[in-house]
């Protein structure tokens, strides 16, 4: 009985380990890294060209208007 | 001997055709036409910055000027181009300006701001003012409005930031991703996630910062003067009626009616200045010279393709008096550009980072794996 619960504790320790491995793999991969760079540029250049967020549209509405592909309103 | 002559003359032949295809013969115009002139030449007109003089001069079939002409104008946008938006994107594929006016001399002039770059239709409907003196006619003209050129050189900076950024990233996500004891990641590439959030960060707190200075100012310039839209002297009364409040992509329809103050009766014939000023700027966006009709009217149809607030002034100089000016402000209602105008354009400058980035990995780990061959 005592056996078999030790057998048990260690398997959930030893899983547990092997997710947190897994996950510290995942967390920052290589496709990771690459999705997290492009998203935060995507946010940086949505924010400054794209956002109709009325005050942000006015900060830059020169810019937007003085940049090919950008609708400004 | 006779196969060589016709060998000649089929030779002859193609020579003429070839000469007419790139020289064709002047055909003489078989019906009235109107002929169109713009100042600045269309080459040189830059969209959304001046007003751009269009004449119209109605002629017979010779060449000749026709006399007592009435103009039925439709000022057409170019058409709609989600792959590449322009900045006014709602303003794409609609009417700019509707003209029905008189001209005696056969010539009709106005002012516009050209909104957007690419092809407009100017739609002209010429009648007689005088029944049978020539068969009404219809025409429609391109107008070719080309890009501002700045819109090009800030988006080519744009995308060279993107390249560059994209590339050193990718350069450095590319090394050495062996990750040591108690690291979620290696050094150099925490050290680029950190610095990239920390420029998104002060991006937002920059936009922020300047967002609230500018509307500040904002506040202090849309303190306008209201005048009245009736004006009167002794001989004359203006009156200026239409929409107050318009839409971007929608015309908005403005009148002007000149009444004889002493007996009531519409005046006829008379010279109106009309324009339009977009106040933001105090920039001229619209205006025209017209005269009166049987009604004593003058009515135009403009589109306020800006959508900030406009003052629609009309003024007339009487023979023998003071000159008279009425006007009104118009509220005009901007739309915000589609969404999926919006997400075409992100992913153009989004997919010019992701793939410079890209470049930068492959370009690391080619360059570690022939120096490794070298080493060898």
């Amino acid at each position: 009985m005592i056996g078999s619960s030790f057998h048990c504790e260690v398997q959930i320790m030893i899983s547990s380990t092997s997710v947190w491995q897994r996950t510290k793999q995942v967390t920052l991969s290589l496709p990771v890294q690459v999705a997290l760079l492009t998203s935060l540029c995507a946010l940086i250049i949505w924010t400054l060209y794209f956002s109709t967020y009325p005050p942000v549209h006015d900060a830059l509405h020169t810019t937007r208007h003085g940049t090919a592909a950008v609708a400004c309103h | 001997m006779r196969n060589l002559k016709y060998v000649g003359l089929a030779l002859a032949a193609s020579l003429v055709s070839v000469f007419l295809w790139f020289n064709p013969l002047p055909s003489p115009a078989s019906q009235p036409t109107v002929q169109v002139q713009t100042e600045p030449a269309l080459s040189q007109v830059i969209p959304d910055e001046a007003s751009v003089r269009v004449a119209l001069q109605a002629v017979d079939p010779m060449g000749q000027p026709l006399s007592d002409v009435r103009f039925q104008l439709q000022l057409l946008t170019p058409a709609k181009t989600p792959w590449f938006t322009s900045d006014f994107p709602i303003v794409e594929g609609t009417k700019l300006l509707e003209l029905n006016a008189k001209a005696p001399s056969g010539k009709l002039e106005f002012e516009q701001v050209m909104p957007i770059r690419g092809n407009y239709m100017l739609k002209a409907q010429v009648t007689p003012l005088v029944a049978g003196a020539f068969e009404p006619f219809e025409q429609s003209l391109k107008l070719s409005v080309p890009e501002r050129f700045v819109k090009y050189r800030n988006a080519a900076i744009l995308i060279g930031i993107l390249i560059l950024v994209g590339g050193v990233s990718g350069w450095i996500i590319g090394g050495d991703q062996t990750v040591q004891d108690g690291e979620i990641a290696p050094q150099p590439i925490r050290l680029l996630l950190s610095a990239v959030t920390v420029l998104a960060i002060a991006v937002l707190l920059f936009v922020n910062i300047s967002a609230e200075l500018a509307s500040a100012h904002a506040r202090e310039e849309t303190q306008t003067t209201t005048t009245l839209s009736v004006q009167r002297s002794q001989d004359l009364e203006i009156r200026l009626s239409g929409d107050q409040r318009a839409t971007v992509g929608r015309l908005a329809s403005q009148t002007i009616q000149i009444f004889n103050a002493k007996t009531g009766n519409p005046e006829v014939n008379v010279i109106v200045n009309a324009k339009s000023i977009a106040l933001e700027d105090n920039k001229q966006m619209f205006a025209y010279q017209g005269s009166t009709d049987d009604q004593g009217k003058l009515t135009w149809n403009e589109q306020f393709f800006d959508g900030a607030p406009h003052q629609v002034i009309a003024e007339v100089t009487p023979p023998n008096g003071v000159a008279l000016q009425v006007s009104h402000e118009v509220e005009v209602e901007r739309i915000e550009p589609p969404l999926y105008i919006r997400f075409i354009s992100l992913s153009y400058y989004t997919g010019i980072f992701a793939l410079s980035l890209l470049a930068g990995i492959w370009f690391h780990r080619r360059s570690s794996r022939s120096s490794i061959l070298f080493s060898r």
